[in-house]
């Protein structure tokens, strides 16, 4: 039979493993059909060049209107890890563009999948749809969260931080689920963990289960010292996140006595003092809160000269805030 | 061809240097056709030449090539052959005759002679019918590999002829190349930049996410905040408020104890004075021997004077029966009278006898609370209606009968 291919040793510049791709509009469709073919190495080389394709914005929704998705979902579950670890991949890709929130349910199963690769790219799946509200919602839904905060306990580092972002993402929405199963210890463990980057993450997340009320109130028990501790953190994105969780969990008045018996006052100073940091803001507001409290009034307004500074500053919500600040400590009962 | 094989072979065997050269060039052969055209038509017309399919030409031997038939040698000839030799020469002097002209032949025999066939083979051979047989085998060596086929070089044919392209002849290489490299490399380039682009546009995209998410938390916080604030001055106020409640209520109530004590005191000033007072008029303080004379000696009196009454008021009963019982008497005997001189003297008599009437019915009131003891009170109110009626008939009575009665 008469092949397309002339010579035995392929042109130096084709990728053997990659499957060809058909001319224009009928590129993904063949794609399609071999993704469904029985051979194993087609179904390989299909996704591979489905990888590449997915690049671009205008694939994926030609994708999707081809019917894509079914396939994918398909071969999430397939017995070969190379075709699992290509698939969510893809997905990952392709829940860049836009949301699929039929694929939760099919990519639950993958979270316990033994390969590395493949569980990762779950999790930035869920990572990115998180990043939406009707993703975050989806999740929220699906029941995932549980799921989500056992896992932080067993996972690899870089799988942990996209498990915290996440599930920074969702608890925007609702955090009672994620109380419920005892998140916050969790997290306080996290806050001690040597990577930077989760520490950041983990108070993140904190951050994000103070803004519901009834996560204030278990945050304010637990994990204040431990915050105040971070503020002096030698990392800016960890002095950042642990500024904003305390700043949430200051607007609750055990928080503040909490914070004040921490003494949260000079750190917080030390941020606000500083130009670029870019936990002025959150700093100034903890200040604020904690301004409210007399003992804290009575220290900040030692310091006002440093919030006067800050009124010079570039940043519109950092004049504005500096001005509030100002006006909480002077203010007198009477 | 098997003559001309042979050289061929020996070319092979030998070594491949000598340019092999054909004694006949293998040629294609027309075909020959089934019947024999006229030679002038034939000579004529120029068909195209037809090449013969070599399986089914005639002229190919066949069978066996190791025993060929060889034309037996005759030197003296049968008759049979005599008379076909005779025919053939016939024919064939017919068609040398026709064709002396066009085909040069052999010459003719000179006087004398006659052409013959003869066996120029160095050694005679037996013909015989018997097919000499000779058996021989071949083998080749055992796993012996196919050599490698040898490199065909074809002949050399023709001049050596060299050129030679210098430098900057045929075309400018950094000229002509500037058009492929720059696509090649705006390619490459173009492609580098798409996934650079890509990656920087998401991370603004996450960098700027995350500068909305600042500063939304800041002002999620400072409402919060002010939500807590609201709160706390909303609760204190409330407290306020009912703390002032319950100032003014305890005023109040302060104020009412006050008032109360006040007017009870007053109230209760002349308590005692008006209490004995009330004790001394209720009779709380008492002579004890006025008191025994009033529960004992004053009943006892009164009984006793009640008695008396009684009796006396029995007495008067009794001659009111009396009385009664005579004028009964006295009207039974009087009934048979006419009735007009009773309805002259009613209004006559009505007055004296209402008097008397009256004083009968006090007498009757005072009767009654001794009734339990007379009998004669039971049948007294019962005469009463009995009475008004034995007036009526009695009018007409003289008046000693109303004297005895107001007795």
């Amino acid at each position: 039979m008469a092949h397309a291919r002339i010579s035995a040793n392929l042109p130096p510049d084709i990728d053997p493993t990659k499957a060809p791709i058909a001319f224009g509009e009928r590129a993904l469709p063949k794609l399609n059909e071999e993704l469904r073919s029985p051979e194993l190495l087609t179904q390989q080389r299909a996704l591979m060049a489905l990888c590449d394709l997915v690049h671009d914005p205008e694939n994926v929704y030609q994708a999707i209107g081809v019917g894509f998705l079914d396939n994918l979902k398909t071969l999430l579950l397939h017995h070969d890890s190379t075709v699992r670890q290509k698939t969510t991949e893809i997905l990952y890709i392709m829940a860049m563009h836009n949301v699929g929130s039929g694929m939760i349910s099919a990519l639950t199963e993958l979270l316990d999948d033994p390969v590395d690769i493949c569980r990762k790219n779950t999790h930035q799946i869920f990572e990115m749809m998180a990043k939406l509200h009707e993703g975050a919602v989806g999740i929220l839904h699906a029941g995932l969260i549980p799921l989500l905060v056992f896992k932080l306990k067993t996972e690899l580092d870089e799988i942990q931080e996209l498990i915290l972002d996440t599930l920074s993402n969702c608890l925007r929405v609702e955090a009672s689920e994620a109380l419920a199963t005892g998140a916050i210890t969790i997290l306080k463990e996290k806050l001690k963990h040597s990577s930077a980057a989760i520490r950041s993450k983990a108070a993140w997340v904190l951050l994000e289960i103070g803004t519901h009320p009834e996560g204030k109130s278990m945050v304010c028990e637990e994990v204040i010292p431990v915050l105040v501790s971070l503020l002096e953190d030698t990392d800016p994105e960890v002095q950042a996140s642990a500024t904003g969780a305390l700043m949430f969990a200051t607007v609750k008045p055990q928080g503040r006595f909490s914070a004040l018996g921490a003494e949260a006052i000079p750190p917080l100073l030390k941020l606000v003092a500083e130009e670029t940091s870019k936990a002025r803001l959150s700093a100034i507001k903890t200040l604020t809160m904690l301004a409210e409290l007399p003992e804290g009034r009575k220290t900040l307004l030692d310091h006002t000269d440093t919030f006067q500074q800050c009124l010079n500053d570039p940043c519109e919500a950092v004049k504005r805030a500096a001005k509030i600040a100002i006006s909480v400590i002077k203010w007198k009962p009477f | 061809m098997l003559p001309a094989r042979q050289p061929e072979k020996e070319e092979v065997a030998a070594a491949p240097a000598v340019p092999y050269t054909y004694c006949s060039r293998p040629r294609a052969l027309p075909a020959r056709p089934k019947y024999r055209a006229a030679r002038d038509a034939a000579e004529l017309e120029k068909e195209p030449i037809r090449y013969a399919n070599l399986m089914y030409d005639r002229r190919v031997v066949r069978g066996n090539t190791y025993a060929l038939q060889v034309v037996p040698v005759s030197t003296q000839p049968s008759p049979l052959e005599i008379q076909r030799q005779r025919e053939a020469r016939k024919r064939a002097l017919a068609r040398k005759r026709a064709k002396e002209q066009m085909q040069p032949r052999t010459p003719e025999p000179v006087e004398g002679r006659e052409h013959v066939h003869v066996q120029t083979e160095l050694y005679l051979e037996e013909i015989s019918d018997r097919i000499i047989e000779v058996d021989t085998e071949c083998q080749t060596d055992a796993f012996l590999d196919r050599p490698p086929t040898p490199f065909f070089i074809p002949a050399k044919t023709g001049k050596d002829v060299a050129t030679q392209i210098e430098e900057g002849e045929l075309f400018d290489f950094d000229v002509e190349v500037k058009p492929i490299l720059e696509v090649l490399i705006g390619k490459t380039v173009e492609q580098a930049l798409l996934e650079v682009m890509e990656e920087e546009e998401l991370a603004q995209l996450w960098a700027r996410q995350r500068a909305y998410a600042e500063l939304r938390n800041a002002e999620l916080a400072e409402v919060q905040r002010l939500e807590e604030q609201d709160r706390r001055y909303r609760e204190e106020k409330e407290r306020r408020k009912l703390q002032h409640m319950q100032m003014l209520q305890k005023q109040k109530e302060t104020t009412e104890k006050i008032a109360a004590w006040a007017f009870a005191q007053r109230y209760l000033a002349d308590l005692i004075p008006s209490v004995f007072n009330n004790l001394r008029e209720s009779g709380f303080f008492y002579d004890p021997i006025e008191r025994d004379i009033e529960t004992e000696f004053l009943p006892w009196l009164m009984t006793e004077v009640e008695e008396t009454l009684e009796r006396k008021v029995l007495g008067r009963t009794m001659l009111d029966s009396l009385i009664r019982t005579v004028v009964e008497k006295r009207l039974d005997a009087f009934s048979r009278k006419p009735l007009s001189d009773q309805t002259e003297a009613p209004a006559e008599e009505s007055r004296p006898t209402d008097a008397p009437h009256q004083v009968v019915g006090e007498t009757d009131a005072a009767d009654q609370p001794v009734a339990e003891k007379e009998e004669t009170d039971q049948p007294v109110p019962e005469e009463q209606p009995s009475r008004h009626i034995s007036f009526r008939l009695e009018e007409s009575d003289p008046a000693g009968t109303e004297d005895l009665e107001t007795e």
